[in-house]
C-alpha cells in the first residue's frame, strides 16, 4: 500500500530532515508515527499527498512512484488520501455540511450525489444533527470529527491524521481516536501521528519511533510509545 | 457547466471584495487601452491625411511667355511617352488669363489693372498627374533634362513633397512614442494587475490550501484567479471604449471643421464591431496574462 524506499529529504543547505526511511505499510493497517516535534513525522505524511517531495529515493502508494505523477494529477492522488491536521482546516464561513460539501464540489462531483452523500458521512461521524452549524458553533473533537468526515467523503482507501488530538482535551481525544480505529475496522489504511503517549499506548497496534529524521523503532505489534 | 459558473461566481466575488485595488487595475488597464486606441485614430488621421495631400500633389511646369505652343505641347507627348503619368492637363497663356479673370470677377481692382497691360502676363503651364506619389521626383528630373528646359521658367512640385514627407516624420515620431508609452504602460498595467491578484490569492490562503489537500482540480484551484484577471481586462475595455468614444466623436467634429473630408467618429462607428473585439480581447489577455503571472509565482498545485 505504501512503500518508502531510502527516502532522504534534505532542506538547503544541509537540514536532513529524513535520512534514508525505509518502510512498508500494508493495506488495512493502523500505524502510529510517533516522535518529538522535528522528527519527520509531518514531512513524512506530506510526501504521500506530494506536498513535500524526496530529495531522493522512492515514495510509493499502491505500487505507484509518486515521482512518476504529473502535477496535473496530483488532485486525483489526493482524493485517494484523506488528510487531516491538528488545525482542522475548516472553512469558518461555512457550515458543517457545507465545509464537506465543498471537497466534493471542487472535484466536480454532481450535486445530487453530493445531497446524498455529505448527510450520511456526517451521520457516520456522529454530526447528523449539527449539519447547519459552523465550525465556531462546534467543539474542538467535533471540529475534528468534520474534519474527518470531510477527509472521507472521497473514500479514500488512506487516511493521514497528523497530530489529530493535539488540540483536544483528554475526552474528546478519545473519541477521534475511536472513529479513526472504526475507519480502519471498515477497511481504510490509518496512519497517525501523534506526539500523545498516552493515547498511542492505548491503541495497542503497530508503532513507529522517529527520531532525527530517522526510524529508530518498528514495532508491529502492541506497540508502545517509548523514548 | 455549474462549475463553470461557480468559478465565475467566485472570480466575481473577489473583484468586488478587493475594492479599491479592482478600481486601479482596471484603471490603468484601462489607460493602456485608451492609448492604443489613440494610436489607432493617429494611424487613421495620418493616412487621411497623406491621402488627401496626395490627391493634390502634382508637378506643375510654368513656360516662360516666349514659349511657343509647338514647343509645349512637344513637351507635353514626350512626357506623355513616360509609363508613370496618369494625366497631364495642358493650360494655355489665354486659358491661364481666362481662369486668372474668372477667379478674380469679384475684385475690380485687379481687373483694373489687368485692362491696363497691353500683353498677357500669365505663363502657359503643364499640369502633371502622376500614378504614384513617388513618381514625381523622376517626372520633376525629366523636366529639368528636356532640350526644352530653356523655355520652361519654374518646376513646381517640390513644396508638396516637403509638406508630405514633414506629415508623415512627425506622425511616425508620434505613433513611436506612442507605441511606447502603450507598452509601458502594458507593463505598468500587468504588474498592477498582477499585485492586485496576489492579494486575493495570499487574502485565500487558507482555502486554497484546503482545496489542493481535499484534492480540488487545478482548473477549481486557478480557475477563479485567471477568470478574476479576465474581469479586470473586461471591465478596463468597457471603459476605454465608454471613454474613448465621446473623445472620438468631440475630436471629429473639430477635425472636420479643417477638414471636412475626414471622419474619425465615422471610422471608428462603421469598425465598431472590430473595434469591440479587438480592444476587449486584448484587455482580457492582458489581465489573464497577469494572472497567469501571479498564479504561478504564488500558487502551489
Amino acid at each position: 500500500m505504501i512503500k518508502f524506499q531510502s527516502v532522504k529529504k534534505v532542506y538547503e543547505p544541509h537540514n536532513v530532515v529524513l535520512n534514508n526511511i525505509n518502510l512498508e505499510i500494508k493495506p488495512g493497517e493502523f500505524v502510529s508515527l510517533v516522535g518529538l516535534s522535528g522528527a519527520g513525522k509531518s514531512t513524512l505524511l506530506k510526501m504521500l499527498t506530494k506536498e513535500e517531495r524526496p530529495t531522493s529515493g522512492e515514495v510509493l502508494v499502491e505500487g505507484v512512484d509518486l515521482a512518476d505523477i504529473k502535477d496535473k494529477d496530483i488532485p486525483y492522488l489526493r482524493r485517494k488520501i484523506g488528510t487531516v491536521y491538528q488545525d482542522f482546516k475548516l472553512l469558518e464561513k461555512k457550515t458543517a455540511f457545507e465545509n464537506v460539501a465543498f471537497a466534493m464540489e471542487v472535484s466536480d462531483t454532481d450535486p445530487e450525489e453530493i445531497d446524498k452523500n455529505v448527510p450520511q458521512i456526517l451521520a457516520v461521524v456522529g454530526l447528523a444533527d449539527k449539519v447547519d452549524n459552523f465550525p465556531e458553533q462546534l467543539s474542538g473533537g467535533e471540529k475534528q470529527r468534520l474534519a474527518i468526515a470531510r477527509a472521507m467523503i472521497h473514500r479514500p482507501t488512506i487516511l493521514l491524521a497528523d497530530e489529530p488530538t493535539g488540540n483536544l482535551d483528554l475526552v474528546n481525544s478519545y473519541d477521534v481516536l475511536k472513529l479513526l480505529l472504526k475507519i480502519n475496522e471498515l477497511g481504510t489504511t490509518v496512519v497517525l501521528a501523534s506526539h500523545d503517549t498516552n493515547l498511542v499506548n492505548t491503541i495497542g497496534r503497530r508503532v513507529i519511533s522517529m527520531d532525527k529524521g530517522k526510524i529508530v523503532r518498528d514495532q508491529t505489534h502492541h506497540g508502545r510509545y517509548v523514548i | 457547466m455549474t462549475n463553470f459558473k461557480k468559478i465565475i461566481r467566485s472570480a466575481w466575488t473577489n473583484f468586488q471584495r478587493n475594492g479599491y485595488l479592482s478600481f486601479g487595475a482596471t484603471g490603468i488597464m484601462a489607460l493602456t487601452l485608451i492609448l492604443f486606441l489613440g494610436l489607432l485614430s493617429l494611424q487613421f488621421l495620418t493616412s487621411q491625411v497623406v491621402t488627401s495631400i496626395q490627391d493634390k500633389i502634382d508637378v506643375s511646369a510654368y513656360f516662360t511667355v516666349d514659349a511657343t505652343e509647338d514647343q509645349i505641347l512637344q513637351v507635353k507627348s514626350d512626357l506623355e511617352s513616360l509609363p508613370d503619368i496618369s494625366n497631364i492637363t495642358y493650360t494655355s497663356r489665354d486659358q491661364a488669363l481666362a481662369d486668372f479673370k474668372a477667379r478674380h470677377a469679384q475684385d475690380q481692382l485687379i481687373q483694373d489693372s489687368l485692362s491696363q497691360l497691353d500683353a498677357n502676363p500669365l505663363a502657359a503651364s503643364l499640369n502633371i498627374k502622376a500614378k504614384d506619389s513617388s513618381q514625381y521626383a523622376s517626372i520633376a528630373q525629366f523636366l529639368e533634362n528636356t532640350k526644352f528646359r530653356s523655355v520652361i521658367d519654374k518646376i513646381d512640385f517640390y513644396e508638396n513633397k516637403g509638406v508630405i514627407e514633414r506629415i508623415q516624420n512627425i506622425s511616425g515620431g508620434i505613433r513611436n512614442w506612442g507605441l511606447v508609452a502603450t507598452f509601458v504602460l502594458a507593463i505598468i498595467a500587468v504588474l498592477v494587475t498582477f499585485n492586485t491578484v496576489r492579494l486575493t490569492i495570499f487574502n485565500q490562503k487558507q482555502e486554497i490550501e484546503i482545496m489542493r489537500l481535499v484534492g480540488a482540480s487545478n482548473w477549481h484551484i486557478r480557475g477563479p484567479y485567471l477568470v478574476e484577471g479576465g474581469f479586470y481586462g473586461l471591465f478596463a475595455a468597457a471603459v476605454a471604449l465608454g471613454v474613448f468614444y465621446p473623445i472620438s466623436y468631440f475630436a471629429s467634429g473639430k477635425i472636420s471643421s479643417f477638414a471636412p473630408e475626414i471622419n474619425l467618429f465615422g471610422y471608428f462607428v462603421h469598425g465598431i464591431a472590430q473595434v469591440f473585439l479587438l480592444v476587449v480581447v486584448l484587455g482580457i489577455l492582458l489581465g489573464v496574462v497577469s494572472s497567469f503571472i501571479a498564479i504561478r509565482k504564488h500558487l502551489r498545485i
